[in-house]
Protein backbone atom coordinates (compact mmCIF):
# COMPACT_ATOMS: atom_id res chain seq x y z
CA UNK A 1 0.00 0.00 0.00
CA UNK A 2 1.33 3.27 -1.17
CA UNK A 3 1.98 5.92 1.50
CA UNK A 4 -0.75 8.43 1.83
CA UNK A 5 -3.60 6.35 1.49
CA UNK A 6 -4.05 5.60 5.05
CA UNK A 7 -6.52 7.63 6.39
CA UNK A 8 -4.29 9.86 10.03
CA UNK A 9 -2.99 8.41 12.82
CA UNK A 10 -5.07 6.28 15.06
CA UNK A 11 -7.41 7.46 17.70
CA UNK A 12 -5.49 8.00 21.41
CA UNK A 13 -6.99 5.56 23.61
CA UNK A 14 -7.38 7.81 26.74
CA UNK A 15 -7.15 11.46 26.21
CA UNK A 16 -9.88 11.41 23.48
CA UNK A 17 -11.29 15.56 24.41
CA UNK A 18 -14.30 16.97 25.76
CA UNK A 19 -17.22 14.05 25.34
CA UNK A 20 -19.77 15.19 22.68
CA UNK A 21 -22.67 15.26 25.47
CA UNK A 22 -20.87 17.81 27.62
CA UNK A 23 -20.12 19.65 24.27
CA UNK A 24 -23.75 19.92 23.40
CA UNK A 25 -24.35 20.96 27.51
CA UNK A 26 -21.70 23.75 26.95
CA UNK A 27 -22.45 24.90 23.61
CA UNK A 28 -26.23 24.94 24.02
CA UNK A 29 -25.89 27.03 26.65
CA UNK A 30 -23.77 29.31 25.24
CA UNK A 31 -26.61 29.73 22.56
CA UNK A 32 -29.53 29.68 25.01
CA UNK A 33 -27.47 32.79 26.74
CA UNK A 34 -27.12 34.92 23.53
CA UNK A 35 -30.62 34.53 22.50
CA UNK A 36 -31.48 35.84 25.93
CA UNK A 37 -28.84 38.55 25.57
CA UNK A 38 -29.99 39.10 22.59
CA UNK A 39 -33.91 39.62 22.84
CA UNK A 40 -34.18 41.24 26.70
CA UNK A 41 -30.38 42.59 27.14
CA UNK A 42 -29.48 43.94 23.63
CA UNK A 43 -26.17 43.15 24.59
CA UNK A 44 -24.82 41.06 21.53
CA UNK A 45 -24.16 44.46 19.15
CA UNK A 46 -20.37 43.98 19.18
CA UNK A 47 -20.90 40.18 18.65
CA UNK A 48 -22.37 40.65 15.66
CA UNK A 49 -20.72 43.25 14.43
CA UNK A 50 -17.75 41.54 14.49
CA UNK A 51 -18.95 38.54 13.06
CA UNK A 52 -21.15 40.71 10.26
CA UNK A 53 -17.55 42.00 9.21
CA UNK A 54 -16.13 38.63 9.12
CA UNK A 55 -18.85 37.42 6.73
CA UNK A 56 -18.70 40.57 4.56
CA UNK A 57 -16.03 39.39 2.08
CA UNK A 58 -17.69 36.38 1.65
CA UNK A 59 -21.45 38.45 1.20
CA UNK A 60 -19.58 40.34 -1.40
CA UNK A 61 -18.45 37.72 -3.57
CA UNK A 62 -21.75 35.91 -3.43
CA UNK A 63 -23.77 38.84 -4.83
CA UNK A 64 -21.04 39.14 -7.48
CA UNK A 65 -22.81 37.00 -10.07
CA UNK A 66 -26.22 38.35 -9.00
CA UNK A 67 -25.38 41.79 -10.02
CA UNK A 68 -24.02 40.40 -12.96
CA UNK A 69 -27.19 38.48 -13.82
CA UNK A 70 -28.91 41.64 -12.40
CA UNK A 71 -26.93 44.27 -15.05
CA UNK A 72 -27.09 41.69 -17.93
CA UNK A 73 -30.64 41.23 -17.70
CA UNK A 74 -31.75 45.33 -17.56
CA UNK A 75 -28.93 45.57 -20.58
CA UNK A 76 -31.13 43.02 -22.65
CA UNK A 77 -34.70 44.86 -22.13
CA UNK A 78 -36.40 45.59 -24.68
CA UNK A 79 -35.84 49.64 -26.50
CA UNK A 80 -39.42 49.88 -26.10
CA UNK A 81 -39.97 49.54 -23.33
CA UNK A 82 -37.02 51.78 -22.18
CA UNK A 83 -39.05 54.17 -23.98
CA UNK A 84 -42.58 53.59 -22.19
CA UNK A 85 -41.01 54.07 -18.81
CA UNK A 86 -39.54 57.43 -19.67
CA UNK A 87 -42.97 58.55 -21.41
CA UNK A 88 -44.68 57.44 -18.15
CA UNK A 89 -41.83 59.10 -16.19
CA UNK A 90 -42.57 62.96 -18.41
CA UNK A 91 -45.85 62.08 -18.29
CA UNK A 92 -45.49 62.19 -14.47
CA UNK A 93 -43.08 64.96 -13.73
CA UNK A 94 -45.74 67.25 -16.12
CA UNK A 95 -48.20 65.97 -13.65
CA UNK A 96 -46.41 66.93 -10.93
CA UNK A 97 -44.70 70.26 -12.58
CA UNK A 98 -47.70 72.57 -11.10
CA UNK A 99 -47.46 71.06 -7.87
CA UNK A 100 -43.88 71.48 -7.42
CA UNK A 101 -43.94 75.10 -8.76
CA UNK A 102 -46.47 75.78 -5.57
CA UNK A 103 -44.51 74.14 -2.87
CA UNK A 104 -41.50 76.56 -2.96
CA UNK A 105 -44.31 79.41 -1.80
CA UNK A 106 -46.69 77.26 0.44
CA UNK A 107 -43.55 76.26 2.05
CA UNK A 108 -42.94 79.94 2.70
CA UNK A 109 -45.95 81.02 3.34
CA UNK A 110 -45.99 78.00 5.71
CA UNK A 111 -42.68 79.95 7.68
CA UNK A 112 -44.34 82.82 8.14
CA UNK A 113 -47.40 81.48 9.52
CA UNK A 114 -45.09 79.44 11.99
CA UNK A 115 -43.60 82.13 12.90
CA UNK A 116 -46.44 84.40 13.31
CA UNK A 117 -48.05 81.74 15.54
CA UNK A 118 -44.88 81.15 17.39
CA UNK A 119 -45.02 77.54 16.24
CA UNK A 120 -41.72 74.99 15.81
CA UNK A 121 -40.44 75.11 12.63
CA UNK A 122 -40.59 71.92 10.42
CA UNK A 123 -36.77 70.41 10.12
CA UNK A 124 -36.47 68.54 7.12
CA UNK A 125 -33.77 65.64 8.01
CA UNK A 126 -31.14 65.08 5.37
CA UNK A 127 -30.68 62.14 4.02
CA UNK A 128 -28.78 59.61 1.41
CA UNK A 129 -29.73 57.20 -0.87
CA UNK A 130 -28.76 53.94 -0.44
CA UNK A 131 -29.32 50.47 -2.26
CA UNK A 132 -31.25 47.32 -1.06
CA UNK A 133 -28.80 44.51 -1.30
CA UNK A 134 -30.55 41.42 -0.40
CA UNK A 135 -33.56 40.02 1.65
CA UNK A 136 -32.24 39.01 5.04
CA UNK A 137 -33.09 35.65 4.87
CA UNK A 138 -34.85 34.88 7.91
CA UNK A 139 -38.62 33.98 7.24
CA UNK A 140 -39.86 34.66 10.64
CA UNK A 141 -39.14 38.33 9.99
CA UNK A 142 -39.79 40.82 6.70
CA UNK A 143 -36.26 42.64 6.94
CA UNK A 144 -33.72 44.02 3.76
CA UNK A 145 -30.28 44.66 3.89
CA UNK A 146 -29.09 48.31 2.54
CA UNK A 147 -25.37 48.75 1.37
CA UNK A 148 -24.92 51.87 3.75
CA UNK A 149 -23.69 50.88 7.36
CA UNK A 150 -21.93 53.05 10.06
CA UNK A 151 -19.04 53.96 8.09
CA UNK A 152 -21.94 56.17 5.65
CA UNK A 153 -23.04 57.48 8.86
CA UNK A 154 -26.10 55.31 9.07
CA UNK A 155 -27.63 55.42 12.48
CA UNK A 156 -29.87 53.40 14.05
CA UNK A 157 -33.45 54.14 14.15
CA UNK A 158 -33.71 56.22 10.76
CA UNK A 159 -36.29 55.98 8.98
CA UNK A 160 -36.13 54.39 5.01
CA UNK A 161 -38.06 55.97 2.57
CA UNK A 162 -38.99 54.61 -1.33
CA UNK A 163 -40.29 56.52 -3.96
CA UNK A 164 -43.67 56.04 -2.60
CA UNK A 165 -43.41 56.42 1.17
CA UNK A 166 -42.21 54.74 4.15
CA UNK A 167 -40.31 51.45 3.75
CA UNK A 168 -39.70 50.90 7.23
CA UNK A 169 -36.73 51.93 9.94
CA UNK A 170 -33.32 50.66 9.81
CA UNK A 171 -33.27 48.41 12.91
CA UNK A 172 -28.84 47.32 13.44
CA UNK A 173 -26.25 49.15 11.81
CA UNK A 174 -22.92 47.23 10.50
CA UNK A 175 -20.14 48.88 9.11
CA UNK A 176 -20.82 48.46 5.58
CA UNK A 177 -24.05 47.40 5.58
CA UNK A 178 -27.52 47.97 7.48
CA UNK A 179 -30.71 45.77 8.37
CA UNK A 180 -33.97 47.95 7.30
CA UNK A 181 -36.99 46.16 9.28
CA UNK A 182 -39.73 46.33 6.85
CA UNK A 183 -43.26 48.44 8.05
CA UNK A 184 -44.94 45.23 7.55
CA UNK A 185 -42.96 43.23 10.20
CA UNK A 186 -44.89 42.25 13.26
CA UNK A 187 -42.45 44.04 15.62
CA UNK A 188 -43.32 47.19 13.39
CA UNK A 189 -45.50 50.12 14.36
CA UNK A 190 -45.94 53.73 13.32
CA UNK A 191 -47.59 56.79 14.45
CA UNK A 192 -49.77 57.97 11.39
CA UNK A 193 -52.39 60.80 10.57
CA UNK A 194 -55.17 60.10 8.56
CA UNK A 195 -54.98 62.71 6.10
CA UNK A 196 -58.40 63.22 4.98
CA UNK A 197 -60.14 63.14 9.10
CA UNK A 198 -56.92 64.48 10.54
CA UNK A 199 -57.35 61.94 12.87
CA UNK A 200 -54.15 60.61 15.11
CA UNK A 201 -53.54 56.61 15.24
CA UNK A 202 -50.56 53.86 14.95
CA UNK A 203 -50.47 51.25 12.90
CA UNK A 204 -48.89 47.64 13.41
CA UNK A 205 -47.25 45.12 10.91
CA UNK A 206 -48.95 42.23 10.04
CA UNK A 207 -47.06 39.78 7.77
CA UNK A 208 -49.46 36.99 7.97
CA UNK A 209 -51.74 38.42 4.62
CA UNK A 210 -50.43 37.29 1.74
CA UNK A 211 -47.66 39.90 0.72
CA UNK A 212 -47.85 41.72 4.10
CA UNK A 213 -49.90 44.44 4.93
CA UNK A 214 -50.80 46.50 7.83
CA UNK A 215 -53.50 46.95 10.56
CA UNK A 216 -54.84 50.43 12.39
CA UNK A 217 -55.74 48.98 15.32
CA UNK A 218 -57.67 50.12 18.44
CA UNK A 219 -60.15 52.39 16.35
CA UNK A 220 -63.78 52.72 17.55
CA UNK A 221 -66.11 50.86 15.75
CA UNK A 222 -67.71 53.44 14.30
CA UNK A 223 -64.75 55.99 13.69
CA UNK A 224 -64.03 57.60 10.81
CA UNK A 225 -62.54 55.38 8.47
CA UNK A 226 -63.00 54.79 4.94
CA UNK A 227 -61.65 52.83 2.21
CA UNK A 228 -59.15 54.66 0.32
CA UNK A 229 -58.08 56.99 3.35
CA UNK A 230 -54.22 57.72 3.04
CA UNK A 231 -52.56 57.75 5.93
CA UNK A 232 -49.05 59.17 6.11
CA UNK A 233 -46.94 59.98 8.88
CA UNK A 234 -48.22 62.24 12.05
CA UNK A 235 -44.13 62.79 13.40
CA UNK A 236 -45.12 63.09 17.17
CA UNK A 237 -42.86 59.76 18.23
CA UNK A 238 -39.84 62.04 16.96
CA UNK A 239 -38.70 59.65 14.42
CA UNK A 240 -40.64 59.69 11.43
CA UNK A 241 -40.81 63.45 9.20
CA UNK A 242 -44.38 64.24 9.34
CA UNK A 243 -46.47 63.77 5.93
CA UNK A 244 -44.65 61.13 4.34
CA UNK A 245 -46.96 58.71 2.82
CA UNK A 246 -47.35 55.49 4.78
CA UNK A 247 -50.70 53.56 3.41
CA UNK A 248 -53.48 53.51 1.76
CA UNK A 249 -56.98 52.11 3.95
CA UNK A 250 -57.95 48.55 2.02
CA UNK A 251 -60.42 47.21 3.95
CA UNK A 252 -63.14 48.60 6.80
CA UNK A 253 -64.72 45.63 8.72
CA UNK A 254 -67.20 47.07 11.16
CA UNK A 255 -68.87 44.07 13.82
CA UNK A 256 -71.46 44.25 15.94
CA UNK A 257 -69.80 42.04 18.70
CA UNK A 258 -66.91 43.84 18.61
CA UNK A 259 -65.99 47.61 20.12
CA UNK A 260 -63.03 48.00 17.60
CA UNK A 261 -63.35 47.93 13.65
CA UNK A 262 -60.97 45.87 12.22
CA UNK A 263 -59.03 48.32 9.39
CA UNK A 264 -56.70 46.71 7.04
CA UNK A 265 -54.40 48.72 5.14
CA UNK A 266 -51.93 48.09 2.17
CA UNK A 267 -48.39 49.76 2.15
CA UNK A 268 -47.79 52.40 -0.92
CA UNK A 269 -43.80 51.41 -0.59
CA UNK A 270 -42.95 48.85 -2.01
CA UNK A 271 -42.30 46.17 0.38
CA UNK A 272 -42.07 43.34 -2.02
CA UNK A 273 -39.41 44.44 -4.22
CA UNK A 274 -38.11 48.00 -3.63
CA UNK A 275 -34.27 48.89 -4.84
CA UNK A 276 -33.40 51.97 -4.66
CA UNK A 277 -34.41 53.78 -1.19
CA UNK A 278 -33.40 57.04 1.12
CA UNK A 279 -32.41 56.49 4.87
CA UNK A 280 -33.00 59.68 6.20
CA UNK A 281 -31.19 60.68 10.01
CA UNK A 282 -33.65 60.37 12.53
CA UNK A 283 -35.99 63.62 13.03
CA UNK A 284 -35.88 63.92 16.74
CA UNK A 285 -38.06 66.85 18.02
CA UNK A 286 -37.09 67.28 22.30
CA UNK A 287 -40.39 66.33 23.77
CA UNK A 288 -40.76 69.20 26.21
CA UNK A 289 -40.85 67.66 29.83
CA UNK A 290 -42.28 69.62 32.51
CA UNK A 291 -40.05 71.12 34.54
CA UNK A 292 -39.18 69.19 37.88
CA UNK A 293 -38.94 72.36 40.25
CA UNK A 294 -42.05 73.13 39.18
CA UNK A 295 -44.35 70.26 39.55
CA UNK A 296 -43.01 69.65 42.68
CA UNK A 297 -44.11 73.19 44.13
CA UNK A 298 -47.82 72.51 42.40
CA UNK A 299 -47.60 69.07 44.01
CA UNK A 300 -50.01 69.48 47.13
CA UNK A 301 -47.59 68.18 49.84
CA UNK A 302 -49.30 65.03 51.40
CA UNK A 303 -48.38 63.97 55.09
CA UNK A 304 -46.19 67.47 55.79
CA UNK A 305 -46.79 68.21 59.59
CA UNK A 306 -44.58 71.19 59.84
CA UNK B 1 -10.95 -1.97 9.81
CA UNK B 2 -14.38 -3.12 9.53
CA UNK B 3 -16.77 -2.03 6.82
CA UNK B 4 -19.67 -2.70 4.85
CA UNK B 5 -19.32 -5.36 2.38
CA UNK B 6 -19.08 -3.83 -1.12
CA UNK B 7 -17.95 -1.01 0.78
CA UNK B 8 -15.05 1.46 -1.02
CA UNK B 9 -11.88 1.41 0.53
CA UNK B 10 -11.51 5.60 0.97
CA UNK B 11 -8.36 7.75 0.55
CA UNK B 12 -7.53 10.19 3.36
CA UNK B 13 -9.98 13.09 3.69
CA UNK B 14 -8.32 16.46 2.66
CA UNK B 15 -8.95 19.00 5.83
CA UNK B 16 -8.41 22.03 3.04
CA UNK B 17 -11.33 20.10 1.23
CA UNK B 18 -13.46 19.76 4.49
CA UNK B 19 -13.06 23.35 5.78
CA UNK B 20 -13.21 24.32 1.67
CA UNK B 21 -16.82 22.65 1.44
CA UNK B 22 -18.16 24.04 4.32
CA UNK B 23 -17.65 27.30 3.45
CA UNK B 24 -18.77 26.54 0.11
CA UNK B 25 -22.06 25.75 1.93
CA UNK B 26 -22.32 28.78 3.81
CA UNK B 27 -21.89 30.47 0.69
CA UNK B 28 -24.59 28.51 -1.20
CA UNK B 29 -26.92 29.38 1.29
CA UNK B 30 -26.27 32.91 0.71
CA UNK B 31 -26.69 32.09 -2.85
CA UNK B 32 -30.22 31.09 -2.03
CA UNK B 33 -31.40 33.92 0.03
CA UNK B 34 -30.92 36.15 -2.62
CA UNK B 35 -32.20 33.96 -5.46
CA UNK B 36 -35.24 33.03 -3.53
CA UNK B 37 -35.84 35.90 -0.92
CA UNK B 38 -37.00 34.83 3.01
CA UNK B 39 -39.02 31.66 1.44
CA UNK B 40 -39.31 29.28 4.08
CA UNK B 41 -38.66 26.17 2.15
CA UNK B 42 -35.17 26.76 1.55
CA UNK B 43 -32.80 23.84 2.21
CA UNK B 44 -30.27 24.45 4.61
CA UNK B 45 -27.16 22.80 2.95
CA UNK B 46 -24.98 24.32 5.75
CA UNK B 47 -26.58 21.78 8.04
CA UNK B 48 -26.76 19.41 5.18
CA UNK B 49 -22.98 19.43 4.74
CA UNK B 50 -22.11 19.92 8.61
CA UNK B 51 -24.12 16.84 9.36
CA UNK B 52 -22.01 15.09 6.58
CA UNK B 53 -18.34 15.71 8.10
CA UNK B 54 -19.70 15.18 11.38
CA UNK B 55 -21.06 11.51 10.18
CA UNK B 56 -17.92 10.86 8.59
CA UNK B 57 -14.92 12.45 10.21
CA UNK B 58 -16.20 12.87 13.84
CA UNK B 59 -12.53 13.93 14.99
CA UNK B 60 -12.04 17.02 12.47
CA UNK B 61 -15.67 18.27 12.48
CA UNK B 62 -17.64 18.11 15.89
CA UNK B 63 -20.16 20.41 17.83
CA UNK B 64 -17.83 23.16 18.16
CA UNK B 65 -17.39 23.62 14.54
CA UNK B 66 -21.48 23.70 14.16
CA UNK B 67 -21.82 25.84 16.24
CA UNK B 68 -19.49 28.75 14.54
CA UNK B 69 -21.06 28.38 11.34
CA UNK B 70 -24.43 28.24 13.05
CA UNK B 71 -23.89 31.96 14.64
CA UNK B 72 -22.45 33.10 11.32
CA UNK B 73 -25.86 31.74 9.62
CA UNK B 74 -27.50 33.68 12.13
CA UNK B 75 -25.54 36.93 11.52
CA UNK B 76 -26.24 36.74 7.79
CA UNK B 77 -30.34 35.94 8.37
CA UNK B 78 -30.65 38.59 10.80
CA UNK B 79 -32.28 36.19 12.74
CA UNK B 80 -32.01 35.74 16.91
CA UNK B 81 -28.57 35.23 17.36
CA UNK B 82 -28.15 31.44 18.61
CA UNK B 83 -30.91 30.31 16.64
CA UNK B 84 -29.32 28.41 13.86
CA UNK B 85 -25.97 27.84 16.52
CA UNK B 86 -28.38 26.25 18.81
CA UNK B 87 -29.56 24.08 15.88
CA UNK B 88 -26.97 22.93 14.61
CA UNK B 89 -25.05 22.25 18.03
CA UNK B 90 -28.05 19.60 18.44
CA UNK B 91 -27.65 18.35 14.76
CA UNK B 92 -24.04 17.50 15.27
CA UNK B 93 -24.68 16.33 18.62
CA UNK B 94 -27.17 13.53 17.39
CA UNK B 95 -25.11 13.05 14.14
CA UNK B 96 -22.38 11.92 16.17
CA UNK B 97 -24.37 9.30 18.29
CA UNK B 98 -25.46 8.02 14.78
CA UNK B 99 -22.10 8.19 13.58
CA UNK B 100 -21.05 4.77 13.91
CA UNK B 101 -24.17 2.94 12.72
CA UNK B 102 -25.30 5.22 10.00
CA UNK B 103 -22.35 4.13 7.54
CA UNK B 104 -23.27 0.48 7.76
CA UNK B 105 -26.88 1.26 5.65
CA UNK B 106 -26.88 1.84 1.97
CA UNK B 107 -27.10 5.30 0.80
CA UNK B 108 -31.42 5.71 0.34
CA UNK B 109 -31.38 4.50 3.61
CA UNK B 110 -29.05 6.75 5.12
CA UNK B 111 -30.88 9.53 3.81
CA UNK B 112 -34.22 8.00 5.49
CA UNK B 113 -32.76 8.03 9.06
CA UNK B 114 -31.01 11.72 8.37
CA UNK B 115 -34.48 13.25 8.12
CA UNK B 116 -35.47 13.08 11.52
CA UNK B 117 -32.96 14.88 12.35
CA UNK B 118 -32.87 17.86 9.91
CA UNK B 119 -36.65 17.80 10.81
CA UNK B 120 -36.20 18.07 14.34
CA UNK B 121 -33.69 21.01 13.77
CA UNK B 122 -35.77 22.71 11.91
CA UNK B 123 -38.63 22.16 14.80
CA UNK B 124 -36.08 23.29 16.89
CA UNK B 125 -35.80 26.82 15.26
CA UNK B 126 -39.33 27.17 14.72
CA UNK B 127 -40.31 26.29 18.61
CA UNK B 128 -37.24 29.28 19.55
CA UNK B 129 -38.92 31.96 17.43
CA UNK B 130 -42.13 31.59 18.33
CA UNK B 131 -41.25 31.68 22.11
CA UNK B 132 -39.22 34.21 21.46
CA UNK B 133 -42.76 36.30 19.84
CA UNK B 134 -42.32 36.36 15.93
CA UNK B 135 -44.77 35.43 14.03
CA UNK B 136 -45.49 31.59 12.07
CA UNK B 137 -43.33 31.78 8.45
CA UNK B 138 -45.63 29.68 6.60
CA UNK B 139 -46.75 25.73 5.69
CA UNK B 140 -44.02 25.58 2.88
CA UNK B 141 -41.40 25.55 5.57
CA UNK B 142 -42.12 21.69 6.26
CA UNK B 143 -40.62 20.91 2.75
CA UNK B 144 -37.39 22.01 4.04
CA UNK B 145 -36.28 19.15 5.87
CA UNK B 146 -37.80 16.72 2.49
CA UNK B 147 -35.38 18.65 0.44
CA UNK B 148 -32.33 18.31 2.46
CA UNK B 149 -33.42 14.39 3.08
CA UNK B 150 -33.86 14.23 -0.91
CA UNK B 151 -30.09 15.96 -1.05
CA UNK B 152 -28.49 13.75 1.39
CA UNK B 153 -27.10 11.61 -1.75
CA UNK B 154 -26.26 14.45 -3.62
CA UNK B 155 -24.17 16.12 -1.09
CA UNK B 156 -22.48 12.39 -0.39
CA UNK B 157 -21.42 11.91 -4.35
CA UNK B 158 -19.83 15.43 -4.16
CA UNK B 159 -18.35 15.27 -1.13
CA UNK B 160 -16.96 11.62 -1.50
CA UNK B 161 -15.76 12.13 -4.32
CA UNK B 162 -11.69 13.27 -3.55
CA UNK B 163 -11.35 10.16 -1.40
CA UNK B 164 -13.48 7.94 -4.15
CA UNK B 165 -10.43 8.20 -6.29
CA UNK B 166 -7.68 5.50 -7.28
CA UNK B 167 -4.72 5.39 -4.88
CA UNK B 168 -2.29 4.99 -7.91
CA UNK B 169 -4.14 7.08 -11.28
CA UNK B 170 -1.82 6.10 -13.79
CA UNK B 171 -3.44 6.66 -18.32
CA UNK B 172 -5.98 3.99 -17.74
CA UNK B 173 -7.82 5.20 -14.10
CA UNK B 174 -7.05 8.96 -14.64
CA UNK B 175 -9.62 9.74 -12.05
Amino acid sequence: VPLGTLDRTPPPFFKQGQSALSKLVLFSALALFLMVADTRFKLTGPVRTAVASALFPLQWLVLRPMEMLRGGGAYFTALSQAQNAEAAAKARLASQAQRAAQVEQLGLENDRLRKLLGLRERLNPAGQAAEVIFDAADPFTRRVMVDKGSAQGVQPGSPVLDDAGVLGQVTRVYPLSSEVTLLIDREHTIPVLNTRTGARSVVYGDPSMHGGALELRFMAGNADVQQGDVLSTSGVDGVYPPGIPVAKVDKVERRADSAFAKITCLPLANTLGARHVLVLEPFSVPIPLPSPVESAQNAPKKGAKK
Amino acid sequence: MIMRPGQQLLLPANPLFIWGSLFAALMFNMLQSSLFGRAAWQPDVLALALVFWVIHQPLRIGVGTAFVFGLSMDVHQGALLGQHALAYTALSYLSISISRRLLWYSIPSQALQIFPLLAGAHALQLVVRLLAGHHFPSWTFLLAPLIEALLWPVVTLILLAPQMRAPDPDEHRPL
